[in-house]
């Protein structure tokens, strides 16, 4: 097994004087059985298994790509397969998946392997494949244990099979596992989200996400609401849930380290917590976005496209080799001023429940974040909605609340 | 009268809005053989986008047309159209005096309404030849007989001969040429007498300046000529005559009983006045045409610039449009609230509604209008008389001996049905209803004195609302009478808005007030905090609302990494933010100044 010995040997260098930047990588996988009834996510139901084969062989084009750009550059310390519904697909080609980015990029020996699942997809065989693959985080799109309100929302799953799969994944030996729940959900009351609450922290996943549901343009929700047939919950009632989570998942020792995620002290979501400390990531696959050296790239979101491209690099990989190093599905392209940096790293920033490191934020762009927005941070440090203290700059809980407001007077 | 004049018609079209007048138009235009179909765009007189839009006509074109008729003549048409809106009352005067008959366009499937009748009254005013025409028949609603016995029994014109129309169709549309022909007059007057020209409309043109349309009544003018405006007194060289034709054809001179235009090198329309009288500087008229009146502004609005909207911009645009349109004035003001600005006078509310849409299409601005006012007379303690057309501009009420506001006749035609309901709304409205006519055994006429100040409100929308649109209005000014007044001040987190200031009778202070903050609390977005909308007389807060602040405002979750659709999300927050006037803390959206006038039917 070639691969493995390689694994190894690219093991070490994490422990060695690290070569590079540390990388994380988004592999996106648009497949799913049934679109929910909420999801405005890029995401295509109804693909037969020759779809799934024809995309991965574009995905590993572009992986392969890639790596000629990056590998020297980077060392990779997170993969997240994400989606759709990456657990939809045949096993063997998340194992294929895993390996060709092995085989292309120095990936840590810690690193962390996420992979997105719907309950309804998983089964032991599948499991086995992910773990032996390297796969160590697995995440659930449990949303709620609740069979009316996941029948609303449209998921093709029932508490029963949530509750079977989370059984099986420990079985098999997953040690890493986050949750996905869903409040706010039109007709969801407070008791009903706490018991799903209660059910989740019973099975002890070491991560929870909890997100209020939005209502996104395009989704069969909105055309309801839009028709009147579904009824928003007023603001009140999901600030009320959304606290009575903290509260409950702090007291069953859940830190609450981002806005909508909580995890056991450890177990942070490693790739996710990139995103919001405008550390580096590649998007691999349709439609993904990258943010690597100050450059924000996203891929084409045509499936078609992605596939010709795909096809065309087969045919063209010899004498490709010398041209300028940006990947060909790559569809829009921008280099983030000093300016635009500094709003990123705050809105992103502000997102993690400690805030952002004051000296960080001078270290990266020479100039503290009072010297640049004295008077925003000003107007709200008055008002309550952000602090400062023990060095970092972060959202009071008012200013969770209505953040938005307060993220956008840095843009 | 001399032999040319015999084959001349000067005619104009009177019609109630969406009875047909500039379709008919058309028809006769294409019946003349002047313009082809193919040139012809829909409706040719209605020239500017706006107008077409509300199916009115607010500028005049006037178009000369050659009709063979069937004794065998050419006779030379001069079709003169007229504005066809009750705040232009003055202006379809002139137009009238400008001719020997009118066409009267009455819908067969509604009657007459209270504004054609108006317009029928300057009509006889002007001693014109009525010649009626029921429009419509092909419609299966059509009722041409009652519409006749309309005509007959309300105006006390025979009607019976009346062509029966439809310019849609294009039926009957001869049947009414030959009778331009044979029932209205020839123009009379003196070719060789002293020039007398009635100058019934004009307009800036970019490279000709203004060019002005007129009836000649006595002698001629051609180019070269050296003519005087008997009322502004303003003397300017001839540099081009001629007819409309319907572009602009130059002709060597017009005489005595034709209509064309000319163009004397003149600035602004405001100098060659609808109503006044050009003659020659040489060889003056004694004495000027009759009916010459300076009009004057009604109605006035504050005009700012909004958001980002350069002052400047705002300027130039309503220079340019003053330029052409003589009623429409204006000067600088500043407001606390909304900075620099403008205060502008308008005819009445549509001229208004039709100046602000033509600055925000047009001229492509971004524009806030205040509270329409009338202009009210201030009697002070020391017996001064001051003129506010401001609310902002009140005195101290202790420096005030007492206020008084305009007074219209307003008469309103209306279905019977309706009565009880618009005696009410014009009894909310402090009308004192003078008398009330059944016109015929379905149709009434309300005559009312009510004050400008509610009518320019929202009486005619309200008027609408509540005869699903039937009713129509017509009002004159009649005096200025003394009325118990008072300032009512709108403040947003305790802050006053000069913006929403106005003046109102004290008996409606506490529903306006009432009314205002529940259409603010609709409009005003949650802040961070809690926004109490109050409404005072003076130091008395007689309406409260609240704001409530927001209480979640906050994105779940990041889509794989795609920092750039939040950020867009936020940008997009913060471009609203933009689009919205700071007053003190508080974010109000543009659309809060007009909507706190419009008519609510379920308030």
């Amino acid at each position: 097994m070639m691969i493995i010995n390689n694994i190894e040997t690219e093991g070490y260098r994490e422990d060695m004087a690290a070569p590079g930047k540390s990388l994380g990588l988004y592999i996106h996988v648009p497949f799913c059985m049934k679109k929910c009834n909420y999801c405005d996510f890029l995401s295509f139901a109804g693909s037969r298994e020759e779809d799934h084969r024809q995309y991965f062989r574009s995905l590993l084009r572009e992986i392969r790509l890639n790596s000629k750009i990056y590998s020297n550059k980077y060392y990779v310390d997170s993969i997240f397969i994400g989606g759709g519904t990456p657990s939809l697909v045949e096993a063997d080609l998340i194992r294929e998946l895993i390996a060709v980015v092995r085989d292309c990029f120095s990936v840590a020996q810690n690193a962390e392997i996420s992979i997105e699942s719907n309950p309804k997809t998983l089964t032991e065989e599948k499991l086995g494949i992910y773990l032996e693959a390297g796969v160590n985080r697995l995440s659930i799109g449990a949303q709620s244990f609740d069979d009316e309100l996941l029948n609303r929302l449209g998921r093709v799953h029932c508490a029963e099979d949530l509750l079977k799969n989370y059984s099986l994944a420990r079985a098999c030996g997953f040690r890493n596992i986050n949750l996905d729940l869903m409040f706010s959900v039109p007709g969801q009351t407070e008791p009903v989200w706490l018991d799903t609450l209660e059910q989740a922290t019973a099975l002890g996943p070491e991560h929870i996400s909890f997100y209020g549901l939005q209502l996104e343009e395009g989704t069969l929700f909105s055309v309801m609401h839009k028709e009147g047939r579904l009824k928003e919950t007023d603001d009140e009632t999901d600030r009320s849930m959304y606290y009575s989570a903290v509260k409950l998942l702090k007291e069953k020792g859940y830190v609450h380290y981002e806005i909508s995620n909580a995890a056991m002290e450890g177990y942070q979501c490693r790739h996710n917590l990139k995103y919001w400390s405008m550390d580096d990531y590649l998007g691999l696959g349709l439609g993904a976005h990258s943010f690597l050296g100050g450059v924000r790239y996203s891929n084409t979101d045509d499936l078609a496209e992605y596939i010709r491209i795909g096809n065309n690099i087969a045919s063209q990989t010899s004498r490709n080799r010398t041209q300028k190093p940006e990947s060909p599905f790559t569809v829009w392209r921008h280099q983030n001023t000093k300016e635009e940096n500094m709003s990123e790293y705050l809105f992103t920033g502000l997102r993690k429940r400690k805030g952002i490191e004051l000296a960080d934020f001078k270290e990266r762009f020479g100039a503290a974040p009072e010297e640049i927005y004295g008077d925003v941070l000003k107007k709200y440090q008055k008002s309550g909605l952000i602090e400062i203290d023990g060095g970092c700059l972060r959202l009071t809980e008012k200013g969770v609340d209505i953040s938005n407001g307060v993220l956008a007077e840095f843009i | 009268m001399n032999s040319y004049q015999q084959f001349i018609r000067n005619f104009c079209i009177i019609a109630h809005i969406d009875h047909g007048k500039s379709t008919l138009a058309d028809r006769i235009i294409e019946n003349t053989g002047l313009v082809s179909q193919r040139e012809m765009k829909e409706q040719f007189l209605d020239n500017m986008e706006l107008e077409r839009e509300r199916g009115i006509t607010i500028k005049l074109q006037t178009t000369r047309l050659v009709y063979k008729a069937k004794d065998g003549h050419e006779y030379i048409f001069n079709l003169i159209d007229t504005p066809g809106h009750v705040d232009f009352t003055y202006e379809v005067s002139r137009s009238l005096a400008a001719c020997e008959g009118a066409v009267l366009i009455v819908d067969a499937t509604q009657g007459v309404e209270a504004q054609t009748l108006a317009n029928v009254y300057l009509a006889l005013d002007e001693d014109l030849e009525i010649l009626p025409v029921i429009n419509k028949i092909d419609l299966a609603s059509a009722r041409p007989d009652e519409a006749k016995q309309e005509i007959e029994d309300i105006i006390g014109i025979d009607a019976h001969d009346a062509p029966l129309v439809s310019a849609k169709e294009g039926i009957g549309i001869e049947e009414v040429l030959e009778a331009i022909v044979a029932r209205i007059p020839a123009p009379k007057g003196d070719a060789d007498g002293r020039l007398k020209a009635l100058i019934f409309d004009s307009y800036y043109d970019n490279y000709r300046g203004v060019v002005v349309y007129t009836r000649i009544f006595d002698g001629k003018i051609k180019k070269g000529d050296v003519i005087r405006l008997m009322n502004t007194r303003k003397k300017y060289e001839v540099t081009e005559v001629g007819v409309y034709a319907p572009g602009p054809v130059p002709t060597s001179e017009l005489s005595a009983g034709e209509v064309g235009y000319i163009c004397a090198s003149i600035k602004q329309v405001a100098d060659a006045r609808v109503g006044d009288t050009i003659t020659l500087d040489s060889e003056p008229a004694e004495e000027p045409l009759p009916g010459y009146k300076k009009v004057q502004p009604m109605v006035y609005c504050g005009i700012y610039p909004a958001g980002t909207e350069k002052y400047e911009n705002v300027k130039d645009a309503l220079e340019k449009l003053q330029v052409n349109d003589a009623a429409f004035h204006f000067e600088p003001e500043t407001s606390t609230a909304l900075g620099f600005g403008f205060r502008c006078g308008f005819l009445g509310l549509l001229h208004m509604e039709i100046i602000v849409e033509r600055l925000e299409r047009e001229f492509d601005l971004g524009i806030i209008t205040t509270s329409p006012s009338v202009t009210y007379t201030v009697v002070m303690n020391d017996g001064r008389e001051e003129m506010i057309q401001n609310p902002s501009n009140l005195p101290p009420p202790l420096q005030i001996r007492h206020i008084e506001e305009p007074i219209v006749k307003a008469d309103i035609m209306i279905p019977k049905e309706y009565v009880g309901s618009i005696m009410e709304i014009c009894q909310e409205r402090r009308g004192k209803m003078l008398h009330m006519e059944y016109i015929t055994e379905t149709r009434v006429q309300l005559h009312y004195e009510m004050p400008l100040n509610e009518v320019i409100y929202d009486f005619f929308d309200a008027l609408k609302s509540k005869t699903r649109g039937y009713g129509s209005l017509d009002y004159e000014f009649l005096r200025y009478e003394k009325s118990n007044l008072v300032k009512l001040d709108i403040l947003l987190n305790k802050e006053l808005v000069d913006a929403f200031s106005m003046i109102v009778h004290e008996s409606k202070a506490y529903s306006r007030g009432r009314f205002v903050c529940e259409k603010l609390k609709e409009i005003i977005p949650p802040h961070q905090f809690e926004v109490p909308i109050q409404a005072s007389i003076g130091q008395k807060v007689i309406a409260r609302e609240t704001v409530k602040a927001y209480r979640k405002d906050v994105l779940a979750k990041c889509y794989g990494g795609d920092i750039t659709r939040k950020k867009k999300l936020l940008e997009k927050q913060k471009e609203g933010k933009k689009r919205m006037r700071q007053f003190g803390t508080v974010e109000v959206p543009q659309e809060a100044f007009t909507a706190v006038l419009k008519y609510d039917d379920n308030k």
